[in-house]
């Protein structure tokens, strides 16, 4: 394996040459600025290889452990396969094993694939049906308790992949999926941290995987979940959170529908707000709707929470 | 002697006030209306650029990006008040961190360096 691939490409790197100077001189319009590793801008991920350590300065632990570095950072002494941060990387065949409606509108996808697929709970992939329709879902499933992937689609009337999925998708049919992709992994937490995962809508997907992965971890603090839907039948796994809330002395779930007056119902951020006190030892992860993700986010910052331990998702619209 | 980044404490130093830094400037009714509906992980790694220039640190930070990148925020009323608000923002990030009044007086002055240019000047 050459020094340094970019996607397919070989790319020619001098002794001593940094990853991006490479790239650059290769004619690649990697994105960049600063070129002292601090703005950031030039985040790659290592799809094969280890990049240096030196070349992680300033990442999150979750980052790290996933493989992305700074290009202009990184010299490499062992081959590298990269590709742009946000990008998915290769294609996995799967086979859709089985298609189940949860609630509400949401369904319950899972796809069984083989073992180059390696993830960690809390990332999301790009489901491909066809050329041309991919979308971004979130992974609820355990890489070391179960052989499939499991995806929660919400069905949006009119839109392009939930008719695909509600129409034409069959079990044992065979599709792709691309990535993974995202750092909301438990990585970098104390066993002793409180966790707070808040969820708007499919945002419970990541979540799902995210606090199987730490109770198998052996998480010792109390973890509280909170799931914000618009009406109260999105609250598709009410039951499965509230047994295992009795089950578990250390979990909580706490449910909150926009349509139900408050104290029972009302806006998931304003109990999230409410409740959450000592947000600067707390490891957050907050995943759905732009704006809940965005103002959550803001206002525990400003009420003294460590961006680092602010982790996101945010599900974006398909444009 | 050693250059005032080492004396700070490096990119270590930048970690430590990047955080606070950015919360007063959110926080601060002065200026918080330039920071609305940002991207919080693409300006904190703004922030940590702005941080490792004031502290002496390496950057390749050209007065041409600097115009480039606040010339929207100028024309959205950016003056001098606001560039004195981020400047005293910054100072007492570091007092708060225990650095002493010299360093302060140079991160100041380093900070101030790109007044003109921040400014459209």
């Amino acid at each position: 394996m050459a020094l340094l691939t970019y996607r397919e490409a070989v790319i020619d790197i001098e002794a001593g040459e940094d990853v991006l100077s490479a790239l650059l001189r290769a004619e690649i319009d990697a994105r960049h600025s600063c070129r002292a590793g601090v703005c950031q801008s030039c985040l790659h991920r290592a799809v094969e290889g280890k990049p240096p350590p030196a070349a992680q300065e300033g990442l999150s632990d979750a980052q790290k452990a996933l493989g992305y570095f700074l290009a202009c950072l990184c010299r490499p002494e062992t081959p590298l396969a990269i590709v742009p941060a946000q990008e998915a990387g290769d294609r996995f065949e799967v086979n859709v094993q089985a298609i189940d409606r949860l609630g509400g509108d949401v369904v319950r996808l899972r796809l069984e694939h083989g073992p180059d697929f390696v993830y960690r709970p809390g990332q999301f992939v790009e489901l491909i049906a066809e050329d041309g329709l991919g979308r971004h879902y979130s992974l609820a499933s355990h890489p070391e308790e179960d052989s499939f992937v499991e995806l929660h689609v919400r069905l949006h009337p009119g839109g392009r992949m939930s008719g695909f999925i509600a129409e034409r998708l069959t079990p044992g049919r065979r599709m792709c999926i691309a990535g993974p992709l995202g750092s909301c992994i438990y990585e970098g937490i104390d066993p002793d941290q409180p966790m707070c995962l808040v969820g708007s809508g499919t945002g419970l997907a990541p979540l799902v995987g995210i606090l199987r992965d730490a109770c198998r971890r052996g998480h010792r603090a109390p973890i509280r979940l909170y799931h914000g839907v618009r009406e109260p039948h999105g609250l598709y796994l009410h039951d499965q959170l509230e047994t295992l809330a009795c089950e578990r002395e250390n979990f909580s779930y706490v449910a909150r529908a926009l349509s139900v007056p408050p104290p029972e119902g009302g806006d998931v951020a304003a109990a999230v707000l409410e409740r959450e006190t000592a947000v600067a030892d707390t490891a957050f992860f907050l995943c759905g709707g732009e704006r809940l993700v965005t103002r959550l986010k803001r206002e525990l910052y400003l009420k003294g929470a460590p961006l680092k331990q602010l982790r996101s998702d945010v599900f974006a619209p398909a444009s | 002697m050693s250059s005032l980044y080492d004396r700070l404490g490096g990119a270590k130093a930048v970690d430590a006030a990047v955080d606070l830094f950015y919360r007063k400037v959110l926080a601060d009714g002065r200026i918080a209306r330039f920071f609305e509906g940002v991207n919080m992980e693409e300006q904190i790694a703004k922030q940590r650029a702005f941080l490792t220039m004031a502290f002496g640190g390496p950057n390749n930070y050209t007065g041409k990006d600097m115009r480039e990148a606040h010339k929207r925020l100028v024309a959205k009323g950016l003056n001098d008040m606001h560039v004195d608000a981020v400047i005293e923002d910054l100072s007492s990030t570091l007092r708060q961190l225990g650095v002493g009044e010299n360093e302060v007086k140079e991160v100041a002055a380093l900070a101030n360096s790109v007044r003109n240019d921040v400014l459209g000047r």
